[in-house]
């Protein structure tokens, strides 16, 4: 029997779940993955972890051995009328359907003097020690940096800023956080959520400047230093760039694919040429872009069910924040911070003597936010709560104290 | 009119001679001013002092503080604070509607209206306060009152039958009372405050805004941060209001009470010296400039610099005086000022820094605006409680409010002093957290120790007669809850018993409960607390009626309202483990199982990577499981013919045996097969507690069936029956009920005996107890369900087989439907990928939870880089390591 041949472009933790996913269905698909990283499919939400040693990078990996995985080729040109691709070494593959698992890119932010400045000026390298925590290669980069380093800076105080200079201080680094919003992680927390965090950091040794941005770097190939837009200098070696992601759309835009911020699909994830599709942090479903792994999971699952004839549509994800496992824990999700009197019901429960804050944001029986700050015992039941929508239990106070131990 | 002290001296003259009665005047004859009477005559036993009470208003002291009450059918003559005869008996003459108008402090004589003058040895001016009224245009037309005696309310209540719409203007105490009052009176209501939320000196911005809410749920309009600008007026009568905001209201009535000021007119005008902002100045005795006179509640400027508009404090100050004036002492240097009160239905309570205005103080904090609360709490850096606002539930206020004056560290983690009842909140914690020497009630200065040597030592066998003999509670009030549960834990302690309903939303025990559920067809928690109960539940009634409802309807636990009332155990049908994982238990009645089964359960401990170990009721339990492989585990146990052991339910847990007479040389009956027809038969039997059985082959007793709920040893004419043993805790030794029984009248033995203890004992009863507070003991137990002494058998027999004929295992069921698998599903927000709050580390070639501060790793962690791809349900991939 001959197989129809599928080619995923991307072979980031999207590109891992199609696959486990297209084999659990069928176990003899042909599938290969072209991922320009040098390693198979791997869970970047545990890189901090990695960072921190506290897990080993052989541990994160995602399963993806049933597939033919094509480390460190680039695709760099699609041709979705002849059904090719083509590699940067010039090597060119057919397929029958290719899927787009393009991932997204660390945005720079607008900083002066980013680059190093002894030749070229702007446009060259990054300055020796500034750094992107998006691959496991910037991991390795930034873990190999460390031991030299004596003070660090994040710039950008969302979550993955935050669990970036947790990680840093857990290695021993004094770490400063350059946020611009007026309070941490202001997408995913309310103004007293994230002044319990900035208390949580405080006490980990990470300084928070929150309502300021970082103005420009010092130093000609080093970085030594970040000046603020308020003037303030903040003397630093080590300094990690935090900004947000953007879709890496070039190769789709290129091939003639409809392109807004993302990739344009559909409820069936696809693309807007023939036997083409895209899923992951690439994409935009009906106007939204995600950059978090459950959305893309969600649609590699529903694209896996589709390619194998079964009936599946993707409709879009409930989705949130979290980070765990370390001193400062975070989870939270949905409408956060209702306007002030609305149809919402608000429960806040707050001891700052143990550093923790917790909310439930309610609509009827039905929760549509929840922040936890520094206690997380209840994550399960609440993450459950929300994701699908259930009728909240009668006490909804039960989704923020765990209950009593079984007999 | 600027404050100057004129100091007085060598006034003492009068003083000096009298053997015969002294002359004391009293002028103002309110709350403080009965209580200083009260509190003279119970000192000067010898009437050294003649004493002539001058009182403005037309009758005698009264109740101000439930003035409001007056509205609700109270009459004056039920608001009245003196006691029937009490004047006469003491020889005091009491002038109603004659006040004070002038004192000379020269000739130490008072001029009442009336033209009557009073030569006095000692002066005591009570003269309290009276109602600011801010000088607004129109202030003074008809329909604008004041809210301060009974004569007002009669006017208020008279122009109110033509009114119909009220404003109150103040947002205090007395302004939301008298907001209630124009309400209940079907006036549409409004509230103007100047400060930008109500009661804006007790409570802070976040409880201010629950306040609003609960109160504009009554249909009063709030309209904070707003100042009046003007009453308008057309033929005399008040007609419109316009605020500061721009707003203007139709009003036909408008009730100022927009504070309180000291009356000290009398004081000025005879040279005493007043505060700057009112208040006649008094020392630590009390008493003023002038060393023969005194002032005594709100008139007073205390030596504190405060003038306190609570009577609490005034009676403190009325006992100081009385002592001075009766050769004692007791320096009054301030009082705390702590309030709670019910406004309009709401709790509110307030204490200590309430405002969190210590350096460094940390707010603890609970809120939850669906059920209108509002609590937080002022923590010192170094843990100790400094004060708090509550709002919507003042519950713990009788616990918290002498734990912040007692300075002493706080007896449990402050978030649970700010959590209700139901989520084991401070009531759960207890009066027992309170230190002996903390102040119950404060009216009457009585602290716990007292209370419980009230009971104790002196014999009060109950709560009246704790407070005839301590006085404590006979006061505001707010302190019986709390004084009712220490005295009933004294006497607990003591060893008396103390009956009482299943919770504050039911009054009934939980065997009355069972009778109305059974007797009415209730099926849902909501009609049974609609009909039978108040309020919405808590977590100590919805699991209890939760377990009568299953005990009855046979229904799955799952389903529809059911589901909520669960606890976590029951929600997802398994057992919660210390790290947040599940254990899972299938049946093995009677704990025999085939190689096969063995096998089975085996290769899903092995596929899931779960730690397995044999249960003390024989069988199999397996630890480690996450949520989302419950329904994967137990659909491979379920087409492996296993189902629920029950293992987290309320309910039967095992019929344990021996391997009995079929194998061993000493067994006389077949145990095993007992055990098992006996486990198939109670499967599934929800109860008020787990229950447990045994079966023992012979004497012997190998099966251990007397420390069992029910127990069963095999005899050569038949079975004995045990009932009521139990392990764990307070281990208690079954009590045989019934000898050499055949097996059918066993059973029915033991269904009549289950039925009864589910239908009657008390919810998380279990039967050992149930046995012992049984009036009339076992042999009554033996007439119920052996003779039908009550007649009931036959109510019980139909229970019990309804429970057999309807019973279903309810994890084939979860899985045979969508809707009750769908909790089940994944956790994390990334599917799939392991939840790194559940951690493990090996040990003894098995997984175990990661203990705090151990670095444990998550399972499943499913392939890695370069390693193989795990299978779907992935395999144990921790690396165990033998050490």
């Amino acid at each position: 029997m001959i197989r129809r041949q599928i080619a995923v472009v991307g072979a980031g933790m999207a590109a891992a779940r199609l696959t486990a996913q297209l084999f659990a269905r069928d176990p003899g698909a042909a599938v290969t993955l072209f991922g320009d990283e040098a390693y198979a499919p791997y869970n970047r939400a545990l890189l901090a972890d990695v960072l921190t040693g506290r897990l080993p990078a052989g541990t994160i990996g995602l399963p993806s051995s049933a597939a033919q995985v094509r480390t460190g080729v680039e695709v760099v040109a699609v041709d979705t009328a002849a059904r090719t691709l083509e590699s940067a070494d010039g090597s060119i593959a057919g397929y029958d359907t290719l899927v787009f698992a393009t991932g997204s890119n660390p945005v720079l932010p607008p900083i002066r003097n980013l680059h190093c400045t002894s030749n070229t000026g702007e446009g060259g390298e990054l300055k020796q020690g500034v750094h992107a925590f998006r691959t496991l290669a910037d991991c390795a980069r930034l873990a190999a940096a460390v031991p030299g380093a004596r003070r660090a800076v994040v710039i950008g105080g969302g979550i993955l800023g935050v669990s970036a200079a947790r990680a840093l201080a857990a290695l021993g680094l004094p770490v400063e956080i350059v946020h611009q919003a007026p309070y941490l992680m202001e997408r995913h927390l309310d103004e007293d959520g994230g002044a319990a965090l900035h208390r949580a950091l405080d006490r980990l040794g990470v300084a928070v400047y929150a309502e300021n941005r970082a103005k420009s770097l010092h130093g000609t190939d080093r970085a030594e230093g970040v000046t603020l837009a308020n003037g303030y200098r903040l003397d630093a070696d080590l300094v990690v760039l935090a900004c947000g992601a953007r879709p890496r759309v070039g190769l789709a835009r290129a091939a003639g694919l409809e392109v807004r911020t993302g990739i344009v699909v559909d409820d069936g994830m696809a693309a807007s040429a023939p036997d083409v599709y895209a899923i992951g942090d690439c994409t935009e479903h009906r106007g939204v872009v995600h950059g978090l792994s459950g959305p893309a999971w969600e649609q590699a699952d529903v694209l896996a069910a589709r390619l194998c004839g079964a009936e599946a549509a993707y409709t879009g994800s409930r989705v949130g924040a979290r980070l765990t496992a370390g001193p400062v824990e975070i989870a939270a999700f949905g409408d956060v911070d209702p306007v002030a009197g609305g149809a919402h019901d608000v429960i806040r429960l707050a001891d700052p003597t143990r550093g923790s804050y917790k909310k439930l944001v309610l609509r009827g029986d039905r929760l549509v936010g929840a922040i936890l700050v520094g206690d997380l015992a209840t994550v399960g039941a609440l993450t459950h709560a929300y994701e699908r929508d259930e009728p909240v239990p009668a006490d909804p106070l039960h989704l923020l104290i765990p209950q009593g131990a079984p007999q | 009119m600027i404050e100057s002290p004129t100091p007085q001296s060598g006034q003492t003259s009068a003083n000096s001679t009298a053997p015969a009665a002294r002359r004391l005047v009293l002028v103002g004859h309110g709350m403080v001013g009965q209580r200083f009477l009260e509190a003279l005559v119970e000192r000067d036993g010898g009437g050294a002092w003649q004493v002539t009470v001058l009182c403005e208003e037309p009758r005698a002291a009264y109740d101000r503080v439930h003035l409001t009450s007056y509205f609700s059918g109270m009459s004056a003559d039920e608001l009245s604070m003196v006691p029937a005869g009490f004047m006469d008996e003491h020889g005091i003459d009491l002038r109603l509607g004659d006040p004070a108008v002038a004192v000379d402090r020269e000739a130490r004589t008072v001029t009442a209206r009336s033209g009557e003058t009073f030569g006095y040895d000692a002066l005591v001016l009570a003269t309290g306060s009276y109602p600011f009224v801010p000088p607004v245009p129109g202030h003074d037309a008809d329909g604008c009152f004041v809210y301060r005696t009974i004569e007002d309310l009669e006017a208020i209540e008279a122009w109110a039958k033509t009114a119909k719409t009220g404003a109150v203007v103040g947002g205090g105490l007395l302004g939301l009372e008298a907001a209630g009052a124009l309400r209940a009176m079907g006036l549409d209501t409004h509230v103007v405050e100047f400060a930008p939320r109500l009661m804006a000196i007790q409570i802070d911005a976040g409880g201010g805004e629950a306040l609003r809410r609960k109160i504009e749920e009554l249909g009063v309009t709030v309209h904070a941060g707003a100042g009046t600008q003007e009453i308008g007026v057309a033929d005399g009568r008040a007609r419109t209001m316009a605020l500061s905001n721009g707003e203007t209201l139709d009003v036909d009535l408008v009730v100022f009470s927009a504070g309180v000021r000291p009356r000290d007119q009398l004081a000025r005008d005879s040279g005493l010296a007043v505060g700057e902002r009112g208040g006649i100045v008094v020392d630590e005795s009390c008493r003023t400039s002038d060393p023969a006179v005194w002032a005594i509640g709100e008139c007073a400027l205390a030596c504190d610099g405060r003038v306190y508009g609570l009577v609490a404090p005034g009676y403190q100050m009325a006992e100081t005086v009385a002592h001075e004036l009766t050769g004692g002492a007791k320096a009054f240097t301030g009082a705390d000022t702590s309030t709670k009160l019910k406004l309009l239905g709401v709790d509110v309570a307030s204490f200590g820094d309430a405002h969190g205005a210590a350096e460094g103080c940390l707010e603890v904090l609970y809120s939850n605006s669906r059920a209108g609360v509002y609590k937080k709490l002022v923590v010192s850096a170094d843990g100790r409680l400094l004060g708090g606002v509550l709002v919507g539930d003042a519950g713990s206020y009788d616990l918290l409010r002498p734990l912040c004056l007692a300075g002493s560290p706080l007896p449990a983690p402050p978030e649970q002093l700010v959590l209700p009842e139901s989520a084991g909140g401070p009531v759960a914690i207890g009066a027992s957290a309170l230190p002996d020497e903390a102040l119950v009630c404060s009216c009457h200065n009585v602290s716990k120790g007292a209370i419980r040597a009230a009971v104790a030592e002196q014999g009060c066998a109950d709560v009246p007669a704790v407070k005839k003999c301590t006085r404590a509670g006979t006061g505001c009030g707010s302190c019986v809850k709390m004084l009712t549960t220490i005295v009933q834990d004294e006497l607990a302690a003591n060893g008396v018993e103390v009956a009482k309903g299943l919770c504050e939303h039911f009054e009934h025990t939980r065997a009355e409960l069972f009778e109305i559920v059974q007797v009415r067809g209730i099926t849902s928690f909501t009609r049974l607390i609609e009909e039978h109960g108040t309020g919405l539940g808590c977590d100590v009634c919805k699991p209890a009626v939760a377990s009568i409802l299953a005990s009855l309807s046979n229904g799955h636990i799952l389903d529809g309202e059911q589901a909520a009332l669960q606890d976590t155990n029951d929600h997802f049908l398994a057992n919660l483990q210390r790290n947040g994982s599940y254990s899972v238990v299938p049946r093995i009645p009677g704990g025999e199982i085939t190689p096969e089964g063995l096998i089975t359960i085996g290769e899903i401990a092995r596929d899931f990577g779960l730690y397995t170990k044999i249960t003390g009721g024989q069988r199999i339990d397996m630890f480690g499981a996450s949520v989302d492989q419950l329904p994967l585990i137990w659909a491979r146990l379920v087409a492996a013919g296993f189902e629920s052991g029950h293992a987290y339910g309320k309910a039967l847990r095992t019929v344990k045996s021996c391997v009995g007479e079929t194998w061993c040389r000493y067994g006389v009956q077949d145990s095993v097969g007992l055990a098992i027809e006996l486990e198939l038969r109670y499967r599934g039997l929800r109860s008020p507690h787990k229950l447990k059985s045994a079966v023992s082959g012979c004497a012997r007793e190998c099966a251990e069936a007397q420390s069992k709920d029910f127990g069963v040893i095999a005899t050569s004419a038949g079975w004995n029956l045990y009932i009521g043993g139990n392990g764990g805790m307070t281990p208690r030794h079954a009590d045989l009920l019934a000898s050499d029984l055949d097996r059918e009248t066993l059973i029915r033995t033991i269904d009549r005996f289950l039925m009864f203890y589910i239908r009657t004992a008390d919810r998380l009863e279990r039967t050992a107890p149930w046995v012992e507070r049984m009036e009339g003991g076992l042999d009554h137990l033996r007439a119920v369900v052996m003779d039908d002494s009550l007649g009931i058998c036959d109510d019980l027999d139909e229970l019990m087989q309804r429970h057999v004929e309807t019973y279903e295992d309810e994890w084939r069921a979860t899985l045979e439907d969508p809707e009750r698998l769908r909790r089940f599903v994944s956790f994390v927000n990334a599917p799939g990928t392991p939840d790194p709050t559940v951690t493990f580390v090996a040990e003894r070639d098995q997984i175990r939870p990661a203990r705090p501060g151990e670095e444990g790793v998550s399972l499943p962690i499913e392939g890695s880089v370069d390693g193989p791809t795990a299978g779907l349900i992935a395999g144990p991939t921790l690396e165990v390591r033998t050490s």
